[in-house]
């Protein structure tokens, strides 16, 4: 089956052309939820939200990126979205613990419970501690970082996905890295 | 100076503990359960009116759009005959409407 006749596939809702793309894309459309959300349960949901989106605007897709990049670009588009909505969920819900009503407050205030089966034990607090200071970091700096360092994906790659040049994919990993530093210096201050 | 030492050397290792993250498989009923998802939404999509594109509800528009202008043009028409012939009429003394007669004033 060429591209073009997969691609083909794809718009008309054949059940085996979305075989194959699950087949070819699930691991690593998978592998970029969880590494924006270090949760197995939310990222397989994100996941499935990622083909559920891939098969509703097939339509849109004009072929001018290659059909990896167009689903790279929805999965980050999906993370984001969750990781913005929880973080909504948990400053409404600080917002009523100050007022005073009976919703108990998450004290780490991460928008997910830590599930990455993929942390070692002895890095369990480290990774934890990592995480919590990359979604401190501005929206465009976490893309940039989380591809890159997280799901080792490559400069020319994440240009593609976040339609931006190369050099300002570096100049994003430069402040990304700068300012992890300065989170993580100001959180070991407070905690030894 | 040690204690910055010390915190440098956290914060690095805290940075470099990505190095050692191990590959997480997604679940083996993934694609089944997905593919479920995607082909019972399918089957939900309204297929009645499927054959009414966009294009030919664009037709469908100008077609009646046409239709009551002509409509319009054509009703203008007929009352200016109207209002001729009435004109006609009363000249000549040949109008039915009277005063006198309208039911109205009975």
């Amino acid at each position: 089956m060429t591209e073009n006749e997969f691609i083909a596939g794809l718009r008309n809702h054949h059940a085996s052309a979305y075989g194959k793309l699950l087949d070819d894309f699930q691991q690593k459309v998978f592998a970029t939820c969880i590494s924006f959300v270090p949760n197995k349960e939310d990222a397989e949901d994100i996941a499935q939200e990622v083909f559920v989106e891939v098969f509703k605007s097939i339509e849109k897709f004009k072929g001018q990126s290659k059909l990896s990049t167009w689903v790279y670009r929805i999965t980050t588009n999906k993370c984001l979205e969750f990781i913005r909505k929880r973080n909504t969920k948990k400053r409404f819900g600080f917002m009523q613990s100050i007022l005073g009503n009976e919703i108990p407050l998450d004290k780490t205030s991460y928008f997910t419970e830590m599930n990455h089966p993929g942390v070692i034990l002895e890095n369990k607090e480290k990774s934890q501690t990592l995480f919590y200071a990359i979604n401190q970091l501005p929206e465009a700096q976490k893309v940039v970082f989380t591809l890159h360092k997280v799901d080792g994906k490559s400069y020319q790659e994440i240009s593609a996905i976040t339609e931006k040049s190369i050099a300002s994919v570096e100049s994003l990993m430069f402040r990304a890295k700068k300012n992890l530093q300065k989170l993580l210096e100001y959180f070991y201050k407070n905690n030894n | 100076m040690d204690r910055d030492n010390n915190m440098q050397k956290q914060i690095d290792e805290t940075l470099h503990v990505l190095e050692n993250l191990e590959t997480v498989h997604v679940s083996p009923f993934f694609k089944d359960k997905t593919m479920q998802v995607l082909f019972a939404e399918k089957t939900e999509a309204p297929m009645a009116w499927s054959w009414f594109t966009p294009k030919l509800q664009l037709a469908t528009l100008v077609c009646i759009v046409v239709l009551n202008v002509l409509a319009f043009i054509k009703l203008e028409k007929a009352s200016a005959y109207e209002v001729h012939v009435s004109e006609f009429a009363e000249s000549y003394g040949l109008s039915v409407y009277n005063e006198d007669t309208s039911i109205l004033n009975n």
